[in-house]
């Protein structure tokens, strides 16, 4: 075990000209362009020139349409286009699972962001003009808004032609005697609540820029998904995959808000009809809220039976998730949900069941976790009730009950990889903040109270057994003599791009300095897969290191033949050359790819990730949608928290976190996401209430849905447990997604530990923890 | 109408719709798209630029209020990017995607500049006024006390 | 498209007001440009207070601040006269919006939006301000609680402009408090806030209580009968207590967006147990 480097100025150690070494914080490259604004991230690209296109959105949540109105529009001057579904030659349908959602919509209005029509102009001014001419006729259906009312007989069915009607996903994974087993427990818990919507936020709206020329399609987007969204993008819009180019800048944020279709489609039929001409796309913040999909609103139930001795026995555990009008990803967020509702213990009897429910709501999606937050929500606090009822103390329990490597999981996997929650939870048993818990505990000022949390929460990585969870790296010794790397894979911002070059200075001996990035590029990078579910880094990087002894061997051999040497190993590559070690001879880069053909320089490389071979259900939708996974990263989490009893505020004092995501190859990089993915976790307990009223949206702005800011959140600190996943490259694991899981419920546990309860309805604004006070106990 | 004024050290004349936002102004016209827009209603301080010395919202300015005045934003700061709080976002990790960066090294820049000796709450609030979705903001604070020492020595030099 | 015009004095501006069609004055721009973003207002021609001689001064007198209307929040808060005379209002302006909105936003702006959760209000009520209104006409004066008429409404007429606000020094000894409850630290709209001042007596009782709540009622809410209450009692837990019953019974908050009107009612008579203290002349630090 040991804690992550404390930080400095991580550039110190490492000076730029010096190859970079695993393990080592080192500066992001990424940041020299980023701190000067000269960096272009997709919002920044629109010229002078460029068209403006726009959406025509529904506004109303449930409706068929009969007529849409254009001709306004049409005549408007410096209006160039105004197109409608009639308008679309493809399937004009988009979606990652179920193609079930409308570029443009053609018969049904299945929420109030759906969009209608599409206006491409001059500027932003007539396009704003022409939007607002645009008129449509329909017959109002009754919405549904809730899960219970999808549910209800007799609601009306949001796809007709889908066989489970409203239910998009239904599941269960049983393990053992299932509910039989309560009947052996001495000791019962419950709980139940609601976790909210949440909005990512990504400070860089949706975005995008788009020509057609010499008969293809070139996208430039934010996305997290450059090589999905080609292929989505010429399904809908009728166009062979070639015909289409997807690039992807730096992101402004992504979180999942960006993982999946967002303008790509619009913007594609947009620049369709305008033939040479580059079209934007900016969605201002009150578009992006309307129309993006967000973190899935869940209703959970949970039961979890004890033996005597404080052992887990049995759990049961419901969870249904408000996945929105549309499929877009909510079977998987359901399943994941469901592999981890058992949360990083060993139950020997589970029965865990859940539904993806379609409503008239936003669109629920992907947003880092994934379905995880939401159940880590409920078994983090039904084990702190476990404790009270057993009188053992919240660490006790959860050492009691922890899953060792070998053991299965609740869903009933094998974890047969690197498993460090036990190491988790003894750090932070032994970190200063834990011990003085008591002391401090004692000295709450007047009106307030104090009370301290832990949770836990484990994070499987990648898609799951059934999806290729797959990149392929390239990887070319320039004509200069220079490095170049061809990146797949989005960087949202959380620094995959720097890692790779981190990871290609290391293997290759290279000053950073001498390597190139290419961005994700669907014509000149090769498919990666997205930039999400914790496997960005561990899957690339993989690909990564074979390409690049590949094309380290060749350089070698090269160089080998040409002095008639037997031996390779008497080469090593130092900063900028070949050198022969035997003689002492020195190669530049340069003069060696003079040596090779353009073939010759570069390497190419695929990986697959390994993944779970156990039956944990016979439900094959379940299975397909990502059941189970293989390696999983772990994290517990401690929260000091003071209740003002006047006022109802909750001020989180202090946060530490203990993690287990394999060894790190930049400690810098992981403090960065660890931090980020609890701030996002605190803003879910405690700030962020995505409000919508009859499928309306109601919180449109940054000033009525609060995100945290500097003020708002406490230091953390953080602790890694560096176990050495044996597949991990470097023997890391992925780590964008654990620190998310557990914040809210160590938030709950700790207002509960300093007011004895617990609130049914997420998160805990002041509002709600000022009637929780009043309530009776 | 023509406008006037100081942008990053250089005198600059522009012919602009009087009431155009400042922000399209720097970005589509001048090209200078460092300040960001993120929310167009002040909430969110990605367009953080300098105006006479103090920090302002490019978002929530007309073009004509500028007139005469002396404009920096985050491309003038330091073009080589060697200002001690772009050091210090690059060397404490403080910069993730990057696109609150220029708004929040604009806020601490000007805020270090008047107070050079900081407590970590105080660098909280010098950039309460930026939201950042990625950083937690933890190595942002890390960051404006690097930053201060580092400008305190060079003041030393 | 909209000109902006900068007139150089008073005079000039009250004149462009006369003469031209739908203006808008502009001040810190930070209510006003969201408003004309949302589409809520189009102003034919922007009339900027920047430029006019005098309309951002800060002015001490003897018994009086004189604030006037253009002068930036930033500058307020850091004002010497108003902190050693007027904490109140430095400490509800140094939790308005943020640094950025203080640097550009202005009294008289927060003035004119006339929200019930303008953070300048409630100090300018407990303060007993008073608001100087220049027209066509000349001058008029009435106090603030007078012009603000409703949310978004002032006794303004059209041609006129907000030109300053003044109050009386506070006697010594008087302490002050502001405290707002938002949904964050910063950049938050208060849910509810209380701007109190009152002078303790040497024995603890206190003499000249003044409390002003805002976002509890369609205008800032001030209670006569709490005030009374307090009047020559220590302050403490069950005084204030009782206190808090009669500020409860005084708002009228509505539900909304931030908060509901029970949480609202609640907190306006838990903000008055702040004031426990046995502080003897010295202003409370907030908490």
């Amino acid at each position: 075990m040991n804690t992550f480097l404390k930080t400095g100025p991580h550039g110190t150690a490492h000076p730029e000209t010096a190859p970079p070494q695993i393990g080592l914080s080192q500066p992001r490259p990424d940041a020299a362009a980023k701190i000067r604004g000269t960096e272009k991230f997709t919002i920044d690209l629109p010229g002078k020139d460029d068209l403006w296109a726009g959406v025509k959105r529904a506004g109303i949540p449930h409706a068929r349409l009969i007529s849409i109105d254009t001709e306004k529009a049409r005549a408007l001057p410096g209006v160039a286009a105004v197109l409608t579904h009639q308008d679309i030659q493809g399937s004009n349908r988009q979606g990652v699972v179920r193609q079930d959602q409308p570029v443009l919509v053609d018969d049904r209005i299945r929420h109030c962001g759906d969009a209608l029509a599409l206006v491409v102009a001059r500027d932003k001014t007539a396009l704003g003009k022409a939007l607002s001419l645009i008129t449509f006729e329909a017959e109002v259906l009754p919405g549904i808004f809730s899960i219970e009312e999808a549910l209800a007989e007799g609601a009306p069915v949001l796809h007709p032609d889908h066989e489970t009607g409203n239910i998009l996903l239904a599941g269960a994974l049983t393990q053992g005697q299932g509910l039989d087993a309560f009947k052996a427990c001495a000791w019962e818990v419950t709980i139940s609540l609601t976790v909210p919507v949440q909005e990512h936020v990504c400070l860089e709206t949706e975005c995008g820029r788009a020509i057609f020329k010499d008969n293809r399609l070139f996208i430039t987007a934010s996305t997290q998904t450059p090589f999905r969204d080609r292929n989505e993008t010429a399904q809908a819009l009728g166009l062979s995959q070639d015909r289409v180019q997807v690039t992807a800048p730096f992101l402004g944020g992504g979180f999942g808000g960006k993982d999946g279709i967002t303008v790509q489609t619009l913007l594609g039929l947009a620049a369709l009809a305008c033939p040479g001409k580059h079209v934007a796309m900016v969605w201002d913040r009150e578009e992006s809220f309307i129309a993006s999909p967000k973190r899935h609103r869940a209703n959970l139930s949970y039961r979890l039976g004890l033996l005597a001795d404080g052992s887990f026995h049995a759990l049961e555990a419901r969870a249904d998730f408000d996945t929105g009008p549309y499929d877009h990803l909510g079977g998987v967020v359901l399943a994941l949900g469901l592999e981890h509702a058992g949360g990083p213990y060993a139950i020997p009897h589970t029965h865990i069941e859940g539904r993806a429910v379609y409503t008239n709501n936003p669109v629920g999606g992907a947003f880092r976790g994934f379905g995880v937050p939401q159940v880590t929500a409920a078994m983090e606090q039904v084990v702190d009730l476990a404790a009270k009822r057993v009188n053992l103390s919240p660490m006790e329990i959860r050492l009691k009950n922890c899953l060792t490597r070998g053991q299965k999981a609740p869903a009933g996997n094998t974890l047969a990889r690197s498993t460090g929650i036990r190491e988790c939870l003894a750090a932070v048993a032994a970190h200063p903040l834990w011990q003085g818990a008591g002391a401090w505990l004692k000295k709450a000022p007047a009106h307030t109270l104090r009370g301290c949390g832990l949770a836990c929460a484990m994070h499987g990585m990648g898609f799951g057994p059934v999806v290729p969870d797959v990149a392929h790296a390239k990887l070319e010794l320039t004509a200069q003599g220079r490095f170049r790397v061809y990146c797949g894979v989005s960087d949202m911002g959380q620094g995959n791009a720097a890692t790779f070059l981190h990871i290609a200075g290391d293997l290759l001996c290279q000053p950073i300095d001498n390597i190139d990035l290419i961005l994700p590029d669907t014509d000149q990078t090769l498919p990666c897969g997205s930039s999400s579910a914790s496997r960005t880094t561990f899957t690339f990087a993989h690909a990564l290191t074979r390409a690049a002894a590949t094309l380290k061997e060749r350089i070698v051999r090269r160089a080998a033949d040409s002095l008639m040497v037997d031996d390779p190993e008497e080469f090593t590559l130092v900063p900028g050359e070949l050198r022969h070690l035997t003689s002492g001879r020195a190669f530049p880069l340069a003069v060696m790819a003079g040596f090779m053909n353009p073939d010759e320089r570069m390497a190419v490389s695929r990986y697959r990730a390994p993944t779970a071979r156990d039956h944990v259900t016979d439900n094959k939708a379940l299975k397909m949608h990502g059941v189970p996974h293989a390696i999983f990263s772990y994290t517990v989490h401690f929260a000091r928290v003071e209740i003002d009893t006047l006022t109802g505020g909750i001020r989180v004092d202090r946060y530490l976190a203990a993690t287990d995501c394999g060894r790190l190859i930049n400690p810098a990089l992981v403090e960065q996401q660890m931090h980020g993915a609890i701030a996002q976790g605190l803003g879910y307990a405690l700030f962020e209430d995505f409000l919508t009223e009859g499928g309306q949206t109601l919180t449109r702005d940054l000033s009525t849905y609060i995100i945290p800011g500097a003020l708002d959140l406490p230091p953390m600190e953080l602790i890694s447990v560096a176990t050495r996943e044996q597949d991990g490259p470097f023997g890391m694991k992925g780590v964008g997604e654990v620190g998310i899981d557990a914040p809210l419920a160590c938030v709950a546990n700790a207002v509960a530990d300093a007011c004895g309860k617990r609130p049914g309805t997420w998160p805990l604004t002041r509002v709600r923890m000022l009637a929780l006070l009043k309530e009776k106990p | 109408m023509k406008l006037e004024f100081t942008l990053n050290s250089a005198k600059v004349t522009v012919e602009t719709a009087p009431d155009r936002r400042l922000i399209d102004l720097l970005r589509e016209d001048l090209g200078l798209t460092g300040t960001k827009e993120g929310c167009g209603t002040g909430e969110c301080g990605a367009c953080t630029i300098r105006v006479q010395g103090e920090t302002k919202l490019a978002c929530l300015m007309l073009a004509a209020q500028v007139q005469g005045c002396d404009v920096v934003t985050i491309e003038g700061l330091d073009p080589a990017g060697h200002h001690p709080v772009q050091e210090a976002f690059t060397g404490s990790g403080a910069v993730q995607c990057g696109f609150c960066t220029p708004g929040m090294i604009m806020s601490l820049s000007t805020y270090l500049a008047a107070h050079p000796d900081p407590a970590p709450e105080k660098i909280r609030e010098a950039v309460s006024g930026n939201l950042c979705r990625c950083t937690g903001y933890q190595k942002i604070v890390d960051a404006g006390l690097a930053a201060a020492r580092a400008l305190k020595e060079a003041h030393r030099g | 498209m909209a000109d902006v015009l900068f007139p150089v004095s008073l005079d000039q501006a009250l004149d462009l007001l006369a003469k031209t069609e739908a203006p808008a004055v502009l001040a810190g721009g930070t209510d006003l440009l969201v408003q004309v973003r949302q589409g809520k207002k189009t102003p034919g021609i922007f009339v900027s207070l920047d430029r006019i001689e005098g309309a951002q001064e800060i002015l001490e007198t003897e018994t009086e601040i004189i604030i006037r209307a253009g002068a930036p929040l930033a500058r307020i808060m850091a004002h010497p006269a108003i902190r050693d005379h007027g904490s109140v209002l430095a400490q509800a302006l140094a939790v308005l919006g943020s640094p950025q909105i203080r640097n550009m936003g202005t009294l008289g702006g927060n003035i004119m939006t006339a929200s019930p959760a303008g953070d300048s209000l409630p100090p300018l009520y407990a303060l007993d301000a008073r608001v100087q209104l220049a027209g066509p006409e000349g001058f008029r004066r009435m106090p603030v609680r007078d012009f603000i008429q409703g949310p978004g409404k002032t006794a303004l007429a059209p041609g006129e402009i907000l030109w300053q606000a003044n109050f009386t020094k506070p006697a010594p000894g008087t302490c002050h408090w502001f405290e707002k409850v938002g949904q964050r630290t910063a950049l938050s709209i208060s849910m509810v806030s209380l701007a109190a001042l009152f002078r303790p007596d040497p024995d603890g009782r206190v003499s000249k209580v003044s409390l002003a709540w805002g976002s509890v009622g369609p205008t800032i809410v001030e209670s006569p009968e709490t005030e009374t209450f307090l009047l020559n009692k220590p302050l403490t837990r069950e005084v204030l207590a009782g206190a808090g019953d009669l500020a409860r019974q005084a708002v009228r908050p509505i539900s909304d967006i931030r908060a509901t009107a029970d949480f609202r009612r609640q907190v306006a008579g838990n903000l008055l147990m702040r004031l426990e203290t046995p502080a003897k002349g010295k202003r409370l630090t907030r908490y």
